[in-house]
């Protein structure tokens, strides 16, 4: 809502050019406060109907300050009726309307003095000074403008060309790309036959590795049933081959608890509902169950928790880092996703890399197999690559850059603004961000939104939005006022409200000097 | 404005909005508080001495001792002196102090507007133990010597007050401070008072030490009201503006405090304390006012109430319900009790003003629209804040600035950087009738180079910690001391900062906000000055060692009364007592009226905090202080459109109608909101002003008949039983009842019209329907609705030409608004001066008395030899509840007359007088002929 006086300005010189022409045929004689537009609605010949037709009235008491009509029209030149309207000519600057209230109030808002009509002295004719005034500014920014568009022409050549430059890069891009594609298609079928010829070299050895596999599994297996026979024998001292509540019951290593004796409950873990256990119930069940037990007391084993936790810190760890390299910037992902996967990649072939010695023609099939393996993943990256080139001129040629694009050369250019504590930087179309001149990191005061300025003109605001979040509050938001000047520059940056803050940017790019009818539909009342 | 939240943003994390009660005492953690609430005897050592017993003019005076009533030899264990002295307008004031102090004991000596006036006083007799007194009215004392205690009479004879009913009569006595198992003259002394407790020579709270060099010197007295429905007053609680038992629960603190984030239905202490309570039954009102500045805690029992034990009803009151017993107890000072006899609520409230004084006229605009916020951060914010209003159409007549104006928080400079021009911004306020608060808080920042801090460092100005160096606390500029305003050099000083001269930029139309003035200490103990801190003390003859100073604990509740009494007399220095100063202070105490507004302090954008703002400046006007207002909007969290309009609505009719916010929080200038929203904060605020002389009227009054602006209803219906308990609606004077809309999303609220046995009648200020008064009923409200009535019977002034601000209203016609009652009869008041200068003292005024009856209207002047030259006239006379209209009326004034035009609204029995004309700078009449 804080418009700058400069810009106020702007708007009253346009109006000034509005105004000449009703002040030309000012003086047809009508009621004090009384527009020319609505001179014939007061006819002293006439009793006077309210506008709303709510009464009709003796036209002598219009304008005797007291209000008769619930809509204020009898009362146009006095302060008698809350919702009327006062209308000064303002010969020689340009013409106001007023609430009634600012009438006979002592305050002069008029330059003509009419406002204050019953104290005439307080009140002295300013308008000529003022419209002189006003013409030499208004003068003064025709010129700027003047001189200011010259330059916007050349902006708006330089932006058409930058974009019709981003759209020939685009068109190459679309071809590199299918060019690209094509080399992935070649590489990919290339690939499958080599890696064909692999597999089936290798079969042989894979299938020698499953036997070995297969000799291990159960060579442990036969360990295990034997080390639980050897300990089986052992608890079963009556050599009965069945294993008793009493037989287990003084040996520590099933007081699971460790408190000094084999409780029922644990016998039920380890029996279940039976009083005792054969062998080869032992070696399926209570053995499983038994044997960390084991490994814990003879200080083999350790509870694996804290290892866990360790990692799950790590990765923690790691991913915060992800974040902090994420913040703000969404064209890094797709970087980040190729470095990942090719991270996996590496992973993967890490493993695949055993020492294994193969014979020569196998190891050559191999060999081919992964150089046809390498080529094609740098064939897809080349494809990712381009997406995501083609991807950024296609959001740039988006952005919205003007009617003419004659801010599309000001996309990405940063601009300074230093005060007693900051340095601002705004650039144009990307970011802004805040730096305490104590040091300290570089604070978000938004990304690129949107052009935001009303209806009658959209490129006078600009909008960064979702900034680094306040303490306990919003997302810092940046609004951009964008006037027409012979530099491109930062004016003032200041925090009107709390985390939202405020520049004034001056541009040639902002000097439409074609345009300037839509501004002098700005007037107040 | 704001409390310590930056130090708490440090420690909290996320927005948890509630008080931290742990950094407040319970009275258990209060030493004295807790020795004295479990003192209980049976029976009172305290005796009168009949011998000793003079009266002397307005005064008896007595020696009254301590007795050993364990054994049959009546040893006297502690010597007293008791004066009883009868003052006008039916009260009396009972003062114990020591005989003999160890050091002299602290009286409070700002509350009072002056000495007291004398009544006479006689005595009647002497017998049975017994002393009777009489003063002028026809009020007597009967003093029983053994044990002591006061019956005070009301006129017809009835026991109104009794004080030390319970025994609870307490002056603990100065001691020496003696080893452990040392031997010294008073050691044989079996008092219950001489086995001092671990708390007797130091305290501890939380990481605070308070080194209580003097020992114990508590004070305590009780009060009962027989015939009593309910007790009222103590201000300043969360609670309901009735007061409740405290058995069981807290008892009421009073210690001036800056309670960050403060909660509801609390009798727990606030930024302001104002000793005085009323008790009220169909059958008479009478008050209490216990005249002291330390630390206090209020116990209350209402008989009446559920949680009190029945047996003991019985037995102290035989049966009888209705009785409210009430206990003081101060950490220090003497026992200074006024009583206050009524018998009226009107009489009770004007007989504690008599003592402490009626609140000035403020200056106009003080009544009128006030916008805040922590903060408006530069030149050009102002300015477009000022802009907005006017683009917006809605009156404001102040602009405030908090802290962030200062340079880096050193008050009486600016930041130069934000506020470079400061005199041409105030031009461009003025130049629109409006003006700029800006606030000065009583901390000083302590940096090398800042004049008031080398100034204070240099004289010894300061406060001084309890090793007389120089106090240092935290506060907004980190570390900081605290000006001895105690000190008539240091307020001499003080004042002379509030120059032109001195505070470059400011003119007459900048006025001053003092807020932390409890004080606010963020590091000190309960967020306050630590209680052995000294404070200047006159220095006499003889008085060295502990003597020489006041400690913070005997004074703390008075030092921000005497930091607004001196920046009060700094503004009036500056214009040659030409212009009245307005300044809005947090802490308050008895006497604050004089010189300043209130308000409630940092309140919370919920809807508990707008109902809670009526209980509280009720219980502020009754206790003198009727300039109160809370934070329109809430200063923590935000409100939403509702709750805001609410709000607004709300505080159109209290006193002080300021909006404000915290600095943390979204910006919430009424164009902010949406467009229907803001039009409707616009009414509410088009509605205050529309009002305004009607206030101005009353607080002029005020200053004549001592009365509340904003009154409960029992004020003027005294014997409507259902009213006592009301606080969710008021009367404004006798004339207007309001009931603000507190609740969300309500389509009806209930509305309690008083006066039924009158057959009195309240219009609806919108519609002009008159509603018979009938107890309760229930009235729709739309959003745009706000409940006011307008008593029949009764004139009240309006302009309904809403300017930019106030001032620029002055000369603006009223509208005089004729509420007729039974009899077709009506009347009210209108005061007239220039709004901001002291010439009313100079007979430029104007004070008259407006009547209508069926055949006559007449404007006259109450002083007659007073006048002021308005140039404002009448508009428009409206006359509701008008059953056979006239055919012809005719104004007289002067020489001159003229036949005026009437229009009849036969829908709802208004006659609306058309443009009468008469200007109301004399006198005038208008004769009706039917």
């Amino acid at each position: 809502m804080i418009y700058s006086t400069w810009f106020n300005k702007f708007n009253s010189f346009l109006l000034i050019i509005c105004s000449f022409i009703i002040h030309a045929q000012s003086d047809v004689p009508r009621p004090r406060g009384v527009s020319l537009s609505k001179a014939s609605l007061y006819s002293p010949t006439k009793d006077f109907t309210c506008f709303d037709g709510t009464a009709t009235i003796p036209f002598s008491y219009v304008n005797d300050d007291y209000c008769d009509c619930f809509d204020g029209s009898d009362e146009p030149g006095t302060s008698a009726c809350l919702n009327g309207v006062f209308h000064c000519t303002n010969a020689g600057h340009r013409p106001q309307n007023l609430p009634s209230s600012r009438v006979t109030d002592g305050v002069c808002d008029c330059c003509d003095g009419t406002d204050e009509y019953a104290t005439p002295e307080l009140c002295p004719n300013t308008c000529e000074e003022l419209g002189k005034e006003a013409r030499a500014e208004a003068q003064r920014l025709a010129e700027l403008y003047k001189a200011g568009s010259r330059l916007r022409l050349e902006f708006i050549e330089k932006g058409n060309k930058k974009r019709t430059e981003m759209a020939e890069q685009l068109s190459q891009l679309e071809k590199d790309k299918a060019e690209a594609e094509k080399i992935r298609a070649e590489k990919e079928v290339l690939k499958k036959e080599l890696e064909d010829k692999e597999n089936e070299a290798l079969k042989v050895y894979r299938e020698e590795e499953e036997q070995e596999r297969q000799r291990k599994l159960e060579k442990e297996k036969e360990n295990l049933i034997k080390e639980a026979m050897e300990h089986f024998n052992r608890y079963d001292s009556d050599k009965d081959e069945v294993l008793t509540v009493d037989e287990i019951k003084p040996v520590n290593v099933f007081d699971k608890d460790k408190n000094g004796e084999v409780d029922e409950e644990e016998i039920k873990y380890f029996f279940g509902e039976h009083e005792k256990v054969d062998k080869d119930a032992f070696v399926s069940t209570t053995w499983p169950m038994l044997k960390p037990l084991l490994m814990m007391e003879q200080g083999m084993f350790k509870p694996a928790e804290e290892h866990e936790e360790a990692e799950l810190d790590s990765e923690a760890e790691h991913n915060a880092d992800v974040d902090a390299e994420y913040t703000g910037n969404e064209d890094n992902e797709d970087a980040d996703d190729l470095q990942q996967e090719e991270v996996e990649e590496q992973e993967q072939e890490h493993e695949s890399h055993k020492p294994k010695i193969y014979d020569e023609e196998t190891q050559k099939l191999v060999d081919e197999a992964t150089e046809a393996r390498n080529q094609f993943s740098d064939a897809e990256r080349t494809v990712r690559e381009v997406e995501s080139n083609i991807r950024n001129i296609k959001q740039n040629l988006e952005k919205d850059y003007g009617l003419q694009q004659e801010f599309a050369t000001l996309d990405g250019q940063c601009l300074e603004y230093e005060d007693k504590e900051y340095i601002y930087k705004l650039c144009l179309f990307q970011k802004v961000t805040q730096k305490s001149k104590n040091g300290g990191a570089e604070v978000g005061l938004g990304n690129w939104g949107e052009w935001a300025g009303g209806d009658n003109n959209k490129y006078s605001v600009m909008k960064y939005t979702n900034g680094v979040a306040c303490w306990n509050g919003p997302n810092r938001i940046t609004v951009v006022n964008v006037n027409c000047g012979m530099e491109t520059q930062l004016l003032s940056v200041t925090e009107p409200y709390r985390c939202e803050y405020k520049i004034e940017l001056s541009t040639p790019a902002a000097c439409d000097d074609s345009n300037t009818s839509q501004h002098s539909a700005h007037d107040e009342l | 404005m704001k409390s310590l939240e930056l130090i708490l943003f440090i420690f909290t994390i996320g927005g948890i909005y509630a008080v931290d009660r742990n950094n407040f005492k319970t009275c258990d953690q209060s030493g004295f508080c807790k020795r004295l609430r479990s003192f209980k005897p049976e029976k009172s050592q305290y005796t009168l001495n009949l011998d000793s017993v003079l009266v002397h003019g307005n005064v008896l005076s007595a020696e009254v001792n301590t007795i050993d009533t364990l054994t049959e030899k009546k040893t006297v264990l502690w010597q007293y002196t008791l004066r009883l002295s009868a003052l006008i307008d039916g009260t009396f004031r009972v003062e114990i102090d020591e005989a003999d102090p160890l050091y002299p004991r602290y009286r409070t000596q700002l509350a009072l507007d002056g000495e007291p006036k004398p009544d006479k006083l006689q005595l009647v007799s002497s017998e049975n133990g017994k002393i009777t007194i009489i003063n002028t009215q026809g009020h007597k004392v009967v003093i029983t010597a053994e044990p002591l205690k006061f019956e005070f009479l009301d006129k017809s004879g009835d026991v109104a007050v009794v004080l030390n009913e319970n025994s609870q009569l307490l002056v603990e006595p100065l001691r020496v401070r003696r080893e452990k198992n040392s031997d010294d003259e008073e050691g044989n002394a079996e008092n219950a008072l001489d086995v001092e407790d671990e708390t007797a020579w130091s305290e501890n709270f939380k990481s605070h030490h308070d080194s209580k060099p003097r020992g114990n010197e508590a004070v305590s007295l009780d009060a009962s009201f027989p015939d009593a429905d309910h007790a009222y007053g103590i201000p300043y609680h969360t609670d309901k503006f009735y007061l409740k038992t405290t058995t069981s629960a807290e008892p009421y603190r009073l210690y001036n405090l800056d309670v960050f984030e403060f909660e509801l239905d609390s009798p727990m202490a606030l930024y302001g304390s104002i000793p005085v309570m009323y008790a009220h039954g169909a059958k008479r009102s009478v008050g209490v006012f216990w005249h002291n500045s330390a630390e206090t805690w209020v116990d209350v029992v209402n008989y009446a109430d559920g949680t009190v034990v029945s047996s003991l009803v019985n037995l102290v009151t035989g049966g009888a319900k209705r009785r409210v017993d009430a206990r003081f107890m101060s950490e220090s000072g003497i026992v200074d009790m006024f009583v206050l006899l009524g018998d009226t609520p009107s009489d009770v409230f004007r007989q504690y003003v008599t003592l402490t004084g009626p609140a000035p006229i403020p200056p106009k605009f003080s009544l009128a629209y006030h916008q805040c916020r922590w903060n408006y951060v530069d030149e050009n914010d102002v300015r477009s804040v000022d802009e907005n209003f006017d683009v917006h159409d809605i009156p404001a007549d102040v602009i405030w600035l908090d802290i962030e104006y200062t340079d880096r928080k050193k008050y009486f400079t600016w930041d130069v950087e934000k506020f470079p021009h400061p005199a041409e911004m105030v031009a461009n306020l003025t130049a629109k009738g409006r003006k700029l608060v800006v606030i000065i808080d009583p901390h000083v920042k302590r940096e090398a180079g800042y004049f008031v801090h080398e100034d204070a460092t240099d004289n010894g100005y300061y406060v001084k910690d309890k090793d007389g160096k120089d106090y240092e606390g935290w506060c907004w500029p980190g570390s900081s001391s605290y000006l001895d305003f105690f000190n008539p050099v240091v307020s001499q000083y003080y004042r002379e900062r509030y120059s032109f001269e001195n505070f470059p930029g400011t003119s007459k139309d900048v006025h001053i906000w003092n807020d932390m003035n409890e004080p606010s200490v963020f590091n000190g103990p309960e967020v306050t000055m630590p209680k052995d801190c000294r404070h200047y003390k006159s220095a006499q003859d003889g008085q060295d060692g502990l003597a020489s100073f006041w400690e913070h604990r005997h004074v703390h509740n008075e030092y921000g009364l005497w930091n607004i009494k001196a920046t009060y007399e700094g503004m009036l220095q500056r214009t040659n007592s030409k212009y009245r100063p307005f300044i809005l202070t947090r802490s308050t105490f008895a006497g604050t009226q004089r010189y300043a507004a209130m308000w409630t302090g940092d309140n919370m954008a919920e809807w508990g905090y707008l109902a809670v703002s009526i209980p509280m400046c009720l219980a502020s006007a009754v206790a003198g202080v009727s300039f109160c207002g809370s934070d329109v909007g809430g200063f923590f969290k935000y409100p939403e459109a509702e709750l805001m309009t609410r709000w607004y609505q709300a505080g159109a009719y209290q006193a002080f109608f300021r909006a404000h916010s915290h600095i943390e929080t979204k910006r919430r200038e009424p164009w902010l909101y949406d467009s229907a929203t803001m039009a409707l904060i616009r009414d509410a605020n088009r509605r205050r002003y529309a009002l305004l002389d009607f206030w101005y009227t009353l607080f002029y009054e005020h200053t004549i008949n001592k009365l509340p602006v904003m009154r409960p209803l029992f004020q003027e219906y005294p014997k409507e039983q259902d009213a006592f308990t009301i606080d969710d609606q008021y009367l404004l004077g006798d004339k207007l009842l309001i009931r603000p809309v507190v609740e969300p999303g309500v389509s009806s609220v209930k509305v309690y019209l008083p006066g039924a046995s009158t057959s009195t009648l309240w219009y609806d200020v919108d519609s002009y329907h008159a509603h018979k008064a009938n107890g309760y009923f229930n009235q729709e409200v739309t959003i745009s609705k706000t409940p006011v009535y307008q008593r029949g019977g009764s004139i009240i002034p309006r302009k309904e030409r809403i300017r930019r601000s106030s001032s620029l209203m002055a000369n603006d016609p009223y509208t005089l608004i004729v509420t007729l009652d039974v009899n077709n009869t009506a009347e009210g008041t209108l005061y007239i001066d220039d709004g901001e200068t002291y010439e009313y003292r100079n007979k430029k005024f104007i004070y008259a008395k407006i009547t209508y009856e069926l055949n006559l209207m007449s404007y006259t002047f109450v002083n007659e030899n007073a006048s002021y030259p308005t140039r404002s006239w009448v508009e428009r006379i409206v006359i509701a509840g008008i059953k056979t209209p006239p055919k012809t009326a005719k104004l007289h004034q002067g020489n001159k007359q003229t036949v005026l035009q009437m229009t009849l609204h036969r829908g709802n029995d208004v006659l609306v007088i058309r443009k009468p004309g008469a200007s109301m700078a004399q006198p005038w009449t208008i004769t009706f002929t039917y």
